[in-house]
């Protein structure tokens, strides 16, 4: 073995990670008569030692609890959209249905459009236009604001923004002045349950289904269900979901 | 006496996909560090490592269907998630890393012997020396940065590493011999090594 062969193999020999033991030997060797290679070994088994050092040190690193939280709130809305949204799979099957089941899906879609459209157009007499959002912003997620309640009447704890994933406020903050989101009311997800009475919340952006949207009501595009929607979902202590809104 | 059995990734993932959150939660648990660390490691930032494990996470639960265990491990398929997401952060903001730190005097901090087994300036000595090492791991390119984070940090195999990095096992075996090279280069640049000590690399002996 000569240095250039021996120089293939240093990376591995200080690794332990060579598999072949004749090879091995005869790198082992040859440090014994070349000074340099063996120098050259001596470097990378250092280097990997000192590296390893290093990841010992992050061995104990994880994502703070907020990060822990909304995944799960994330999960949590997402099991609840997709155990009932059976739209799409009936659908998948239509094609082998026959023409006269076909013609009363046509129909079904046609009324749901219809419904929607007559929806919309009430929400959106029902928005505020911009400027007058000026004066009365709606609720979003910047620091320093507050969440709208769930039951739109009452104010919710106060949040304070270091419980904000800093991925929302990132995002917000390029946000021109002029994107205004609109946003539904706050959905709330569990019955009956007051949470003024919190000590704090979370309000997480994640993005669900557009099949999520039936979940509280709200009406379904069959075309778009599977298609991402954002929504806020507002997290207890802890950690799970006690309201949902939507947001375009 | 049997051990209880550990599920497996596939296993676990296959009932997180059905809407088991017990599943989804072990899942998360085992594997969350190894994505965060990944991240912390290619990104040197808390932030982007926190959004990173954030994205990385969300996308299992959106695309989980999209793995499939016949072509290499949960381990590997995250890492390569947490590298697209690392990229795609840190593509235009890439931080400006010193390499020679300086003490408040201005005087350079003295580091003997890095690199060396035996280090005669104790636990803050030590410590020091792991910060110059990891912004020498940063101010690597990307490229060689990868698949040292994922074959030295994480201990990953090279086949592991591949799957991670969608290359051939030969690109990231090169890629690792040229990554060594250059971090033993740019260490010894910070830390000035004193002439005592064997400059292996460029140097040829033909016994």
């Amino acid at each position: 073995m000569n240095c250039q062969d021996f120089e293939k193999l240093a990376l591995d020999l200080a690794r332990n990670s060579l598999l072949d033991a004749a090879a091995r030997d005869q790198g082992l060797i040859h440090t014994e008569v070349c000074s340099r290679c063996a120098a050259r070994l001596a470097e990378e088994r250092a280097l990997l030692a000192r590296v390893r050092a290093v990841a010992a040190e992050l061995a104990g690193e994880d994502p703070p609890a907020r990060v822990d939280a909304a995944l799960l709130a994330a999960f949590r809305a997402q099991t609840a959209a997709t155990a009932s949204s059976t739209v799409i799979p009936a659908f998948d099957r239509s094609w082998r249905w026959s023409s006269w089941k076909l013609a009363a899906v046509a129909a079904g879609m046609l009324i749901v459009i219809s419904v929607m459209a007559i929806f919309w157009k009430s929400a959106n007499s029902r928005i505020p236009r911009r400027e007058e959002r000026a004066v009365a912003p709606a609720p979003v997620n910047t620091p320093g604001h507050r969440a709208a309640p769930p039951d739109g009447r009452e104010q919710m704890s106060a949040e304070h923004p270091k419980n904000l994933p800093k991925r929302v406020r990132r995002r917000e903050s390029v946000d021109s002045p002029d994107e205004v989101e609109v946003v539904t009311r706050f959905f709330p997800l569990r019955e009956g349950e007051d949470l003024t009475t919190m000590d704090s919340l979370q309000v997480v952006r994640v993005e669900l289904p557009g099949s999520a949207l039936g979940e509280v009501g709200l009406p379904v595009d069959p075309e778009t269900a599977n298609e991402p929607v954002k929504a806020d979902v507002v997290l207890g202590q802890d950690g799970l979901a006690r309201a949902i809104r939507f947001v375009r | 006496m049997t051990k209880p059995m550990v599920p497996s990734d596939a296993e676990l993932l296959r009932l997180m996909l059905a809407g088991d959150e017990q599943a989804f939660t072990a899942l998360y648990r085992r594997h969350k560090g190894l994505v965060y660390r990944f991240a912390l490691l290619m990104s040197g930032q808390a932030s982007v490592a926190e959004e990173v494990t954030q994205e990385v996470f969300l996308a299992l639960l959106r695309n989980g269907r999209r793995y499939d265990p016949e072509r290499g491990s949960l381990k590997a398929y995250l890492c390569g998630a947490a590298r697209n997401q690392v990229l795609l952060l840190t593509e235009k903001e890439r931080p400006y890393v010193r390499l020679v730190e300086e003490a408040d005097d201005g005087k350079a901090v003295p580091i003997a012997q890095l690199i060396s087994g035996d280090d005669p300036l104790g636990d803050c000595a030590r410590n020091e020396a792991n910060r110059l090492v990891r912004q020498a791991v940063l101010a690597l390119p990307a490229r060689y940065r990868e698949v040292i984070v994922l074959c030295d940090f994480q201990e990953m195999s090279y086949a592991e590493a591949a799957l991670a990095l969608d290359c051939p096992v030969g690109t990231v075996n090169s890629r690792l011999h040229r990554g060594h090279a250059l971090l033993l280069k740019k260490l010894r640049a910070a830390v000035r090594l004193d002439s005592a000590a064997p400059d292996a690399q460029g140097m040829r002996c033909f016994a």
